[in-house]
Formats: C-alpha cells, structure tokens, sequence
C-alpha cells in the first residue's frame, strides 16, 4: 500500500512540472500587429508565427471572414476578442494553446460551462452569453475560468472614471485575504485589501487588465469591462509550496511602489520556516528577526524598536491590546500559531488610524475561519501540544475558528530527578475563539475572544501567575463602493498575582490588574483612483488596580496594602488623505488629536518645586472625585510620508512621524519580567512624546524577486520613564518620588535584502543603531552618569540577521537562522571593598560597558506529508537544531559575593545546542 | 505501542529540553575592563550611642587583588555633635579608628567628620540617634534540616521598623589525632631525626568568624512593629562547628531608613542570587561625602545608633544524636612513610609523623593536627 502511494506520489512529482510547463511555465506569448481586412487563415497563421498557439477551424466556414485589427503586445485571447468582437464568430482556447474557431456557438474545449461559474462568480459577474472560456491546468479550474472570463461592470457610461470594489477571498476557505494588491499596470493605478479582504479602486472605464498579487496567494489577474461602478469578488487560490515563479512580469512591487515605509509584513507562512528553540512557531521572535528589532535577551519577548524601550509598543491581538505577550518567561509567545493569519509591523510611518504607543504598532489578525468545510489542525511539541478547528456556521456566510494550546511542562518538571525542579512548576495555556459572520454583502460582524493564562514556581514558594483577556467584536458596514465603515468595541484585561506562603507570618498575596475598555470608528473613502481618505475616532477608558498586598491565612501578620485605583481616559480623531498627485509621485497627510484626562476617585500628591521628589518633599495632598479630572493632557499627533518613484524599480520614501503615549511600563529589570506595572500619566507624570524621521531608498531586483531596501532614520524621545538607582516599584503609594523622566534619542540605518520566492527564499538583514538616554533632572540627585547621555538597555549598534529557506524538494526544506548582534550594554563591577566582614562591590557608571556579542545559528529540516490530494489529513515534521554551535550567549550576567570573595558568572539559557522535534497536522 | 514510544521519546526530549533551558549555563564572567579601579575611600562602621565607636578606613581595590584592602592610615577623625564638642578617635592598628566608650544625648544630632592624610575632607550629614530595642526572646532550636538561631524583638512605640543584624560564631577545633613524635632539624631541613615529641601541638583551639550577609528587617508592612520569629543563622545538621561546642554573639541594631535602605541595596548589589529577573545593579556610594573635591566619592554608610548584643552556647549533647556532625579533621589521610624516605618527606613542615609503624612511619598532613591553622589557642574570656 504504501508502495503505491510513493508510485503515486513519483507519478505526481514528474508528471506535474511536464504537465504544468505547456500553458503555465512558459510565459504568455504576446501578439503586435497591423491587420487590415486579413483574410483570417492569413491572421491565423501570423499569429501562430508570433506565438506557440495552434489554430484549428473549418477553412469553409471562415472564407468571408476579413479581419481588421491594430495591436500591441496583446495576449491573443485579447487580439482574437477585439478581431471577432462584432462578427458571427466565436473560440475558444484550451489548455494546450490550441484555438478552436466556429461561427455561431462557440467550441468549447473544456467542461460545462457551468462548471466554471461557481455561484459567488456568476451572481457578481455578468457574463456575457457568448464569451468563450478556457482553462489552464495545473490551477484550480474555477481560478483559471475566472482569469479568462470578462467581466463587464455597470451600465452606460463609456467615459468617465468608475469605481470597482469588492473583496479577495480563498478559494477553498473563504477567508479574506488581506493586504494583497490589485492594479491596473498599464495605468498604474492600484489598491490593496485591507484586513476584511476588502478593496476598492477608482479607474477610467473601459477594458481593464486587473492583476492580484500577494502573500501567500497565487497571482491571478481579471479582465473586466468597466462601464460603471460596480462590484468584483475575487477568489484566489493559497499558494501552499512556493513554486519557482516562471512568470516574468513588470510588476511594479509593493517595495517600491507602496507608500508605507518602515512597515514589515509577515504572513503565517514565512513564519513557519523560521526554527525556533521549542520547535513551535514563534510570532515574536520572527519579528524579532526583522531588521530595527531587537530584544534585551533571548528568552524574552520584550521588543525594542529602532531605540524604543519594551513598553512603546502596541501590539493588536484583532485590535485589542495586548500587555504580556508571552508565556513562560518569553520562551513561547503566547499565540497559537495556527489560528494566524499574519503579523503587521510599523516601525517608522505609522498609519493615522492607530496612537497610543511610541515606537511601534504591531498587529496581530487571527484567521477568519474556513467558511467552506470543516477542517482543522494542531502540533505536538516537545513542551505544548495545540488544537485549532474551524468551519462553517453558515455556509459561505459565517464561519469560527477556535483553538488551544497547552503546555505540559508542569508535568515534565515532576518527572525530574532534580529536587529543586520537582518542587517547581511551570504550565500555561492559552485559548482563541473567532467568528465572522456575513448578513448581507453590505454588513459583516467579526469577534473574538482570547485567553491567555501562566503559572509557575521556580523551586521557591513563590507562585506566579498572570492572565491575558481580550475580546473584540467589528462590525463593518458598507456604504458604497467608495466609503466603508468599521465601527470596533474592544476589551482587554490584563492580571498578576503573586502568591507567597513560607511564612505564615508573612503569608500574602500581591496583585495587580489593568482593565480597558474601547470603541472606534473608523471610515475609509475613495474619493477617486488620487485619493484615499481614512478618518475616525477612537476612546479607550483605562481601569487599573495598581497593586494590592493581602495576607494569606489566619497568622499573617501582614499589614493589607491596597493602592488607590487609576482611571483615565484616552479620545483621539484622525484624518489622513493618500494623494497620488503624479504615478511617480504620492503623498499622505495625516493628523491625529489625542485628548488624555486623568480621573478620579484619587488622591494626589503634590511636590515643591525643583527638589527631588521623596516623602519629604510632598507638599500637598489634593482629593479628586469620582470621574472628576485629575490630569489632562492633548497634542496633535503628525502622521505624513512621501513616496517619489525615481525608476520603475526603485523609488525614495520619506516620513515623520509623532508619537504620544499616555500608559507607562515599570519595569527594574533589563527584560520584560511578569511583575511588571503599567502606569498611566497623571499630574506628576508626563506623558511620552516620539518624533522620528526617517528617509529610504527602495529597489527591486531580477523582475520584483528580490527588494532591497535601505532606511535610516532619526528618532527623539520624550519624557519616557527612568527609574532613580534601586527603585521600589511594587507596592510605592508615591511611585513618583522613584521615577524621573528621562529624554532619549535614537538613530540608525537598516538595510535589508528579501526574496521571497524561488526554492531559495528568506531574507538578511544589517542594522546600525544606537539608543541613548539622558536623565538631567532639575537636582544632582536624580542624575544618572552625571546627567550625560548613556546607551539604553537594548542599544546594540551591529545587527546582522539571516533567515534563509532552501527547498530540496516539495516535501523537503531547510531553513537557517543566523542571528549576530553587539552585545547589550551593562553597568560592570569597578572595584572591590571590604565592608561588614566582605568585599562589596563598587559598580560603574549605568550601561558603561558591553557583554560579550551575542550570536547564533538555528537549523530545521521541515518534511511535509504526501501532496496527496484524498488524504484525511495533511501532516509535517519540523525537526531542528536551536543554537547550532552551542554558543553561550549570555543572558544575563551577575556577581555573587561568597565567602569575601566576588565572582562574575554569566548565565545562557540555551547553552548547547537544542533539538526538537514537532509534529503538524492539518485536517 | 506506537503511540506511546512517541510520547515517551517526545518526554524525555522535553525533559531534556526543559532541564537545559531553567538550569541554563553558568561560567565565570571576568571582563577585562576591570584593570585600574579607582582608589575609592571606604567607610565602614558606624556612630555607637551607647559604646565605643570604631570605624575601619581602608581604599577600595581591583576585584581580583588576592590581598587584604589596603588600610587608611593616619587620618585624623571625628565625631561631632551638631551644635556641641566633637570627640576625635585614636588609631589602632592601622586603619582602624577608636573612641572610648560613651553615651550620646538622643535629642543631639550627630556626624562623622575625617580628613585624610593627603589632605581630602570627608563627612556624613548630621543625623539623630537611633535606639536599638532589646531582644525579646533570643535562642536556637534543632530542626530536620539543622539548626536554627533564632530572635524576637518588638518596639512598642512602632518607631523602630527597620533592623539589621550581624553575628560572630566560635566554635571548638580539636584535632583527631595526637602525634607522638617529631621531626627534630638538626643540619637542615631533611637533616634530623625523629625523637618523642616536646613541642606538643595545641589539643584545642577556638575557630571564629564574623557574619558578611546582610541580615535586614523591614516590618513598615506589618501591622504592627514586631520581629516575630527571625532565623538569623541556621547551620546544617551536618556542620563541624556543632562538634564540641558553639557559641554565636548577635548584634541587632535599629537604623533610620535611609541605612536600611542602603544596606538593602548593597545586599542586591553583591549577594543577589542570579534570577532571571534581577534588577540592576546600582552604583551605591552611601552618605559619607567629600567636602574637599565634590567629585571624589567615599563608599560606606555612617549611622548613628546604639546596639543590643546577646550570646549563646549549644553543645553537642543538647543536639539530636543521629545529626551527623563532621569535623575539620575529617579528611585527614594517613600514610605509612619507608623508613627510607623519611627524611625526604618529614624534611618538609607539611608532613607530620604520628607514630611508628611496622616498615616505618604513619604520616599526615600539619593541618590534620595542628588546630592553629583553623583557629586561636587564646580562649576566648567569655568561653565558659
């Protein structure tokens, strides 16, 4: 049996390239000439010198056919339309190039018609009676039928511009797909989906070639006739093993042409390929890989983008924030990578529509579900295992998508022999629910709902635990085909508990918890194919419990510490217009207005002026009423890029973008730790303000295969938070008197090489970089390194990354991850002196020196199942090597004093070199 | 069957995997930036309010100097009462600074004021007078894993919050083993002979040392101001200092917080234990400031306070007899020297001849039997 399975998969391998290189390898011929009443054999026969298609007919039946054409560089399909177009005559083309030409009913050389008119098609498409269809292979037939059909839109007018809308879908699952382009290359005029898979492009009406290109999907293009506004629904087909790409096209890539800069966009796929130290796929650490991204270690998430410090982030689960994203100290981030459907990073001109944080957006969309059939899929790892299903609720109409994931290292950790690790635990889980459903093609409803949760107890008593909860729910209205409205309710909460029970005495809890709540509106308008106009509102209302401490137990003498609840609100409105004023030349302004009040109940301190602030130096307490404003604090928020196409293959891009974040992180450890605060500004902290700038040069190589990119950008910081040297930040009635605000900048160049398609695919990538803060604080107290600008904790000025994937075979990859990075900066033991019986130790300046560079090489080999089309279910390996050379990255370094004696240790987590094995599937 | 190969395989991996990744790797860090440190002044001791003062000036030194940190001499030092006399210290030995013993005024505020040798002028801010409640209850017990000295102390005008402890153990070193014989020099070192042994090596002596960790108190959390049941030191069953007899002399010692909270930050400082979620280290400096040159630091935290002592004694009898006790003389091997090579090995001072053998002589090493190496001969006057 399974020899015959091997037979079949032999006969599939080399039969399919064969089979595909007639209609699909080779590229479509294009056809230039002058016919003025040809006698068509005579047409026929130029046209089959010019191309590879062969010409079948009745010789009597096309006598009287004169032909009179004028073309250049068009597809034949296009020629014989236009040279038939008004006479009796018909074909039809089939897959091996061959033209069948009849008068009156056209040959059709494929199956019935109505085969290729799958319902959602047909009812959008009006499909002329007589036009002939014809399939390539190798393709899905109803793609393929689609590619070939014209679509005439609207009625009446024959000049004049026309607006096309619609949405790209899966063909199998029905899922939108998001952030593909569609353009008309001859114009160039273009658009891409948005995250519901929803486009709209203006255009001069006529005949107009469409191509769709994307991640992850085949290219596909369509044909319509436009004569009005009117609707497109595109299917497309997912691009499950990336094929060398025989098509050669001009096509003017997103790299060059798009008018984002420093936005990196990665979809599920991409990410699959990257070897991780778990063997599961890794949201964060792939971006981590992308070039302005850096991380303090590597068992943490805590992303630090071009110099912005781990809090500055939003990071958008459906656009519900997100605060710890990680599970088990960082090792896994804490999203199922099945239930993904790609990551959006901006790091430089972040779109107008988002604010709050200052370096960076990072949105996360899940998978909207298989609308089709059910199916789902999973993994077994060496540490989780997950789940993911999904279907349809309603046929082509609603669809969920649910899936889990669970460790079982609690359980692993007792099989130890080690005393010290059978006392310990460590276990989380994490649960995604989305559904999307669709009432008519004006209103769609999305929500999800997700649920992260951690424990652990590292040999020690102490018990952490913290809780991830979002939920968000979209409804998206249609209003024309030029103005689209989204209107979004999210909720996000986010807890810590830690639980202390070796004394009795001492016996209690320490908690924290952050709530918020938000709405926005968000409208897009294509006001013609030069304008692109977004605007809304948003307004989010924080809740945070800062910190309670509670004893545990009869006997516990601890005193209950309760801090005062914080209450805030954050509003903002936003406009931006993208204007293309020439096809070389585009712009976007944008403005956003945010308003930030800080409200009551509360009890304020207030501090003399000019002093250090401390207990001492509180001169006032004022009391504010429930909803009563404490603090408040507005500014405009710039949001303007530029984008000037300097060839048809490279262009230069310039932003500036403002930044203002009102929630601050506290956190006194270099990497992110579970006990982390969040702190909203209030009268005595000042929110955060970015300004960056930065300017790039885009080019694309070998046909748009490979983009090559250099950015470099400038960046200031703004009253970020510091902490003064040995800051109590949990439990601190007055966290003021411990924090001062610091001033940062940060610059640097990115360069960035990708290739996306061909058996060799992946990307490297070289950052230069520094990060540098001031603390110069009104008195010499406060000072750091004597108020001068010293590098932040994640400046790290060379960074060199290569993810490379090589196909061996459609069943076999391997991808290598090479990773190079200066080592972060650390405040270092100076000198050595004896006080109460030992030495001590006398530490430098903050962030004066370096550990040692950080580097290393992942390996993974991934096998996929048979490509058999009857198959129950799809199954991959991935097996891979985590830190190939075994090189001991330091990941933290730490003196201890014992015995008079004061030794430096450095410790890496993945010391030696880390095998895994994980087990896909998909059904 | 399958199956479950699969899922055993996969555990032990995941073991293996979970194993590497939470004991991590730990190697020596030595950075070779740390070559000429400055030569910082450090401060250690504090203002007694009801005693003798004494404060050790030395320099601080190069993390890896094997040598003791080189003392401050002849400076000339004081403790002055704000608005009253100052009183200067006398030096002896060198580096450490004395004053006889004296009670301070707890409404007057205080500071140490020095000038060094070279000329530079150090002093802390003047400060009020911390005093130190007594011990409540003070005492040990035996416990499964060892024992446990432990205290009580409570200030019932809430005021004091803030303690801190120090400890000096002694215990009995007696030797195993009782050499009948001695290796007598005659022409040099491997030129003598053995004889009966005159010069008898000490049948006891007195090991000591002084507590380095950092043993801190904050009760500003608790309702009320109350040390309840504080294990200062607690030694495993097994320990040699439990062998014959045990003596541990506990200072507690209030101090205003700005002490305690540095002595809080020099124990992150130097005795953290290398979790993944240590804070940064701080560049500590303490209140001891330069007058002179504001840009010279001193290290050190100077207080003013007054401190409470008690002893104790546990004997080996009191203990659990299944406690299995080791000694300092425990691995100690001995070895049948030939005859022939006696003078080869007795030549040096290490080796040490017991008593005739059959074919020659049992050996060891010096620090088998001589208790100097591990304490004093001078008993101490407060042993019993």
């Amino acid at each position: 049996m399974k020899q015959a399975y091997s037979l079949l998969l032999l006969v599939l391998l080399l039969g399919l390239p064969a089979f595909r290189s007639h209609a699909q390898q080779a590229p479509e011929p294009l056809v230039t000439g002058d016919f003025v009443r040809v006698p068509f054999e005579e047409f026929a026969r130029q046209l089959e010198a010019q191309t590879n298609y062969r010409f079948y007919f009745d010789p009597r039946s096309v006598d009287s056919l004169r032909i009179t054409v004028r073309v250049q560089n068009q597809p034949v399909q296009a020629v014989l339309y236009q040279a038939l177009l008004g006479s009796n005559y018909r074909f039809g083309v089939d897959a091996q190039r061959r033209v069948f030409v009849s008068s009156g009913t056209a040959i059709n050389p494929a199956l019935p018609e109505d085969f290729f008119q799958p319902q959602g098609t047909s009812a959008l498409a009006d499909l002329p009676d007589d036009e002939p269809v014809a399939v390539a292979a190798g393709r899905s037939h109803l793609i393929s039928a689609a590619e070939y059909k014209v679509y005439t839109i609207g009625t009446g007018s024959t000049s004049g511009r026309a607006t096309l809308a619609g949405h790209l879908r899966d063909v199998k699952t029905g899922e939108p797909v998001i952030g593909a382009s569609i353009y008309d290359e001859a114009l160039n005029v273009g658009a891409s989906t948005d995250q519901f898979g929803a486009y709209s492009l203006t255009l001069p009406v006529g005949r107009r070639n469409l191509k769709i290109r994307g991640v992850g999907i085949k290219n596909t293009r369509r044909q319509v006739i436009l004569r009005g506004d009117g609707k497109l629904e595109i299917e497309t087909e997912e691009d499950i093993v990336t094929l060398k790409e025989v098509v050669v096209e001009a096509e003017k890539d997103k790299n060059v042409s798009s008018l984002q800069m420093g936005v990196e966009k990665i979809d599920i796929k991409t990410m699959r390929q990257v070897p991780t130290a778990f063997g599961e796929t890794d949201i964060l650490r792939v971006v981590m890989t992308l070039p302005g991204v850096k991380t303090v270690g590597e068992g943490s998430t805590g992303l630090n983008v071009r110099g912005g410090a781990t809090d500055q982030n939003l990071i958008l689960f459906n656009d519900a924030p997100i605060y710890n994203p990680s599970h088990l100290f960082g090792f896994f981030s804490a999203f199922n990578p099945d239930i993904l459907q790609g990551v959006e990073l901006y790091k430089s001109a972040i779109p107008a529509k988002y604010g709050g944080r200052l370096s960076s957006v990072l949105d996360i969309t899940t998978r909207e579900g298989n609308k089709k059939k059910l199916g789902g899929s999973g993994g077994i790892g060496p540490l989780t295992s997950r789940l993911m299903l999904e279907g349809p609720i309603f046929k082509d109409k609603s669809s969920f998508i649910i899936s889990g994931r669970a460790s079982y290292s609690d359980w692993l950790l007792k099989q130890l022999p080690n005393r010290s690790f059978s006392q310990s635990a460590a276990s989380f889980y994490d649960l995604t629910a989305h559904i999307s459903h669709e009432f008519n093609d004006k209103n769609t409803l999305y929500a999800t709902a997700y649920y992260s949760t951690d424990k652990f107890r590292l040999a020690s008593d102490t018990t952490y635990h913290y809780v991830n909860q979002t939920a968000s729910l979209k409804w998206r209205h249609t209003f024309s085909n030029k103005l689209f409205g989204v209107l979004t309710g999210t909720y996000s909460h986010y807890d810590y508990d830690v639980t202390s029970r070796q004394d009795e005495t001492t016996a209690s809890q320490l908690r924290y918890g952050i709530n918020q709540t938000g709405a926005k509106l968000d409208f897009n308008f294509f006001p013609n194919s030069r304008h692109t106009l977004d605007f809304g509102a948003s307004s989010t209302l924080y809740d945070i419990m800062p910190g309670s401490l509670l004893p545990q137990g009869e006997a516990s003498l601890v005193r209950p510490d309760v801090l005062n609840k914080e209450k805030a609100l954050e509003s903002a409105l936003y406009a931006s217009d993208r204007f293309d004023i020439t096809p070389r030349f585009s712009v976007s302004v944008g403005l956003r207005y945010s308003f930030f009040q800080a409200l009551g109940p509360r009890d304020v301190y207030q501090y003399a002026p000019g002093e250090s602030r401390s207990e001492s130096s509180i001169i006032d307490t004022v009391r504010y009423g429930n909803n009563q404003t404490v603090a408040r604090y507005h500014g405009p928020e710039y949001r303007l890029s530029t984008r000037y196409s300097l060839s048809d293959n490279s262009s230069v891009k310039a932003s500036y973008t403002r930044t203002r974040q009102y929630i601050h992180q506290l956190t006194n450890t270099a990497s992110v730790s579970p006990t982390d605060i969040w702190k909203l500004s209030d009268n005595n902290i000042r929110p955060q303000v970015g300004d960056q700038y930065s300017i790039g040069y885009y080019r694309n190589f070998k046909n748009n295969t490979i983009e090559a990119s250099v950015e470099t950008y400038y960046k200031t910081l703004k009253d970020f938070v510091d902490y003064k040297s040995g800051a109590t930040l949990v439990l601190n009635h007055h966290i003021e008197t411990d924090i001062i605000n610091a001033q940062g900048k940060a610059y640097g160049v990115e360069v960035f090489v990708k290739k996306l398609t061909g058996k060799l695919n992946g990307w490297v990538s070289y950052t230069y970089s520094r990060s540098l803060v001031q603390v110069n604080a009104a008195t010499t107290a406060d000072m750091i390194n004597g108020g001068n600008y010293y590098p932040s904790n994640f400046d790290k000025p060379h960074d060199v990354t290569l993810v490379g994937n090589y196909r061996l075979s459609r069943r076999f990859s391997t991808s290598l991850n090479f990773n190079y990075s200066t080592g972060r900066p650390i405040t270092l033991p100076l000198a050595k002196y004896y006080v109460n019986n030992a030495y001590r130790v006398y530490y430098s300046d903050r962030n004066q020196y370096r550990v040692p560079d950080y580097y290393r090489v992942d390996l993974a080999l991934n096998i996929e199942g048979g490509h058999k089309v009857k198959k129950l279910g799809h199954s991959s390996w991935t097996v891979g090597v985590y830190n190939l050379t075994g090189r001991r990255n330091p990941y933290s370094i730490y003196f201890k004093s014992t015995n008079g004696q004061i030794r430096g240790y450095q410790l890496s987590i993945f010391g030696n070199p880390i095998p895994t094995v994980t087990y896909n599937f998909k059904f | 069957m399958k199956t479950s190969a699969f899922f055993s395989r996969l555990t032990g991996l995941g073991i293996g995997l979970l194993g590497v990744a939470l004991a991590g790797c730990t190697d020596p860090y030595l950075p070779s930036a740390i070559q000429n440190p400055p030569r910082l002044l450090v401060v250690d001791g504090f203002i007694n309010s009801k005693g003798a003062t004494t404060l050790l000036l030395s320099r601080a030194s190069n993390l890896a100097a094997p040598a003791a940190p080189p003392a401050e001499t002849k400076a000339r030092v004081y403790v002055e009462e704000l608005g009253g006399p100052s009183v200067q210290l006398t030096e002896s030995p060198a580096g450490t600074y004395t004053s006889a013993a004296r009670t301070l005024n707890p409404a007057k505020k205080y500071r140490l004021h020095l000038t060094t040798a070279a000329g530079q002028e150090f002093a802390t801010d003047y400060q009020p007078v911390v005093t130190t409640p007594p011990f409540d209850r003070f005492g040990w017990r035996a416990e499964p894993d060892g024992l446990k000295i432990f205290l009580a102390a409570h200030d019932a005008a809430n005021a004091t919050h803030f303690y801190r402890w120090q400890y000096e153990e002694t215990w009995e070193s007696i030797p195993i083993i009782v050499p009948t014989l001695e290796w007598e020099v005659l022409y040099g070192p491997s030129e003598g002979r053995l004889i009966p042994i005159r010069n008898r090596f000490p049948l006891i002596c007195w090991g000591n040392e002084k507590s380095s960790d950092i043993k801190l108190v904050n009760t500003t959390r608790l309702a009320q101001d109350v040390v309840a049941d504080y294990v200062v030191r607690a030694l495993p069953t097994t320990s040699y200092r439990l062998r014959h007899r045990y003596s541990i002399l506990v200072t507690q010692a209030a101090q205003s917080e700005d002490e305690f909270h540095y002595w809080e930050l020099l124990k992150k400082n130097t005795e953290n234990i290398g979790t993944l979620f240590d804070p940064q280290p701080v560049q500590l400096t303490g209140n001891v400031r330069c007058l002179s040159d504001p840009a010279a630091l001193a290290l050190g935290f100077v207080g003013v306070h007054s401190v409470e002592q008690r002893r104790l004694f546990v004997e080996r009898s009191q203990l659990p007899f299944d406690w299995n006790i080791s000694s300092e003389y425990d691995k100690c091997p001995t070895d049948v020297v030939k005859t022939i090579l006696i003078p080869q090995v007795f030549g040096s001072p290490d080796n040490i001849p017991i008593i005739y053998a059959p074919d020659g002589v049992l050996a060891t090493s010096r620090e088998c039997v001589d208790c100097r190496l591990h304490g004093s001969v001078v008993k101490p006057p407060f042993w019993p």
